[in-house]
């Protein structure tokens, strides 16, 4: 088997440095931007991309009973939590 | 209501919709009816459905048991819940939210998994539902939109939201559709010396303009030079991310003003097969509606 030039190898390396040092950064940047000081990360609540929401039930405004599935579409459904209609 | 004016959008594009808020059904009676909501607004009074969820505002929580002195729980409640609640002499306005989620906006496919998701990190800012339906795709009828043409290409240019108010997170969309043979260029070509196209929009005092996004480019074969770039040859559309000023010092200059004008330029720069035209810069204007933040409680 033949060796690599050393040059090449040292190119590979500095490469790879530079790619950990950025991920590094990146990965710093978005606890930066996303974790608060008692340690809540909202990124990280909840139902996550791919992951299945909770069924449930609840009444709607006008007392009907609504679940996951009368509320969801043809092509799925936007789910909004508010913090309140009243303030 | 913003939602309830993109409704028919939402419904023609096949996607249901539904909040959900720890009011009673009384509050929830009220509020549809004072804004004549159609759309579900579902009572999960004891907060139970919030929690399973997992997206109950524990800071709130924080803030009323034995860390309420802690100035990390403090900046946290600035942050995501409100300053007025933590500055204000009545506990009860603390215990009054208790039970609140983080908000935010799942999108759910057909079977109920999540596609994408939208949360604030400052409780001021929230993400417009037409900001989150361009973001998926979802198509829009444009109020305002400010349309141009030249030799290279058609495009169009609107606001995600023709009224917006303190806070708002929106988007300038941009769609274009180049003519026949024509590209232009998408982000990394720039490293090749041309022009990637983008919104470069005028600071504002009110609003603050951030990361613009591009769908995915396709890299094209310019045989003359053997080069290879990121472009775009059908149509697609890009969105400048928007923000309007939510601190409260903003909201108080904000108070005299109804209108925001915004104004910036397309800069573009178009190829075909053989010829490449100089880049393009096209002036945009758009004026948006100021709505004061309503502080109105329903009865």
């Amino acid at each position: 088997m033949k060796s690599l030039p050393l040059e090449k190898i040292t190119r590979v390396t500095t490469i790879l440095t530079i790619g950990s040092l950025l991920f590094a950064l990146n990965s710093f940047n978005s606890m930066a931007a996303a974790q608060s000081k008692t340690g809540v990360d909202i990124d990280s609540l909840g139902p996550q991309v791919g992951d299945a929401v909770p069924r449930f039930e609840l009444s709607d405004q006008n007392g009907n009973l609504q679940s996951l599935d009368s509320i969801l579409g043809p092509n799925g459904g936007m789910l909004l939590f508010h913090r309140s209609a009243d303030w | 209501m913003e939602l309830q004016d993109r409704l028919e959008e939402l419904q023609s594009a096949g996607i249901g919709v539904a909040a959900i808020s720890y009011d009673s059904q009384k509050t929830l009676s009220n509020f549809a009816e004072r804004y004549e909501i159609s759309f579900p607004l579902l009572s999960d009074n004891n907060s139970a459905v919030i929690s399973e969820f997992g997206i109950l505002n524990t800071i709130v929580q924080e803030s009323l048991g034995p860390r309420a002195k802690d100035p990390d729980v403090t900046e946290d409640v600035y942050r995501f819940v409100a300053a007025e609640v933590m500055d204000s002499q009545f506990p009860q306005l603390r215990r009054m939210i208790n039970g609140t989620p983080f908000p935010g906006t799942f999108m759910l496919d057909a079977n109920g998994v999540v596609a994408s998701r939208y949360f604030e990190e400052f409780y001021r800012e929230r993400m417009t539902t037409s900001n989150v339906m361009l973001k998926e795709g979802i198509a829009l009828n444009p109020i305002a939109a400010i349309e141009g043409s030249s030799a290279q290409l058609n495009f169009r240019a609107y606001p995600s939201n023709p009224v917006v108010t303190n806070g708002s997170r929106f988007s300038i969309a941009v769609d274009v559709k180049p003519n026949e043979n024509m590209h232009v260029y998408g982000p990394g070509a720039e490293n090749m010396g041309y022009q990637v196209i983008k919104l470069n929009m005028a600071p504002s005092e009110y609003v603050s303009f951030e990361s613009m996004e591009y769908p995915e480019s396709e890299i094209y074969h310019f045989k003359p030079l053997d080069e290879h770039v990121p472009v775009y040859q059908l149509p697609f559309t890009i969105l400048q991310e928007a923000v309007v000023a939510a601190s409260a010092e903003k909201e108080e200059q904000l108070r005299e003003i109804n209108a925001l004008t915004l104004s910036g330029e397309l800069e573009y720069q178009a190829c075909d097969d053989a010829i490449c035209y100089l880049p393009v810069s096209v002036p945009v204007t758009f004026t948006l509606e100021f709505d004061h933040l309503d502080y109105q409680r329903a009865r």
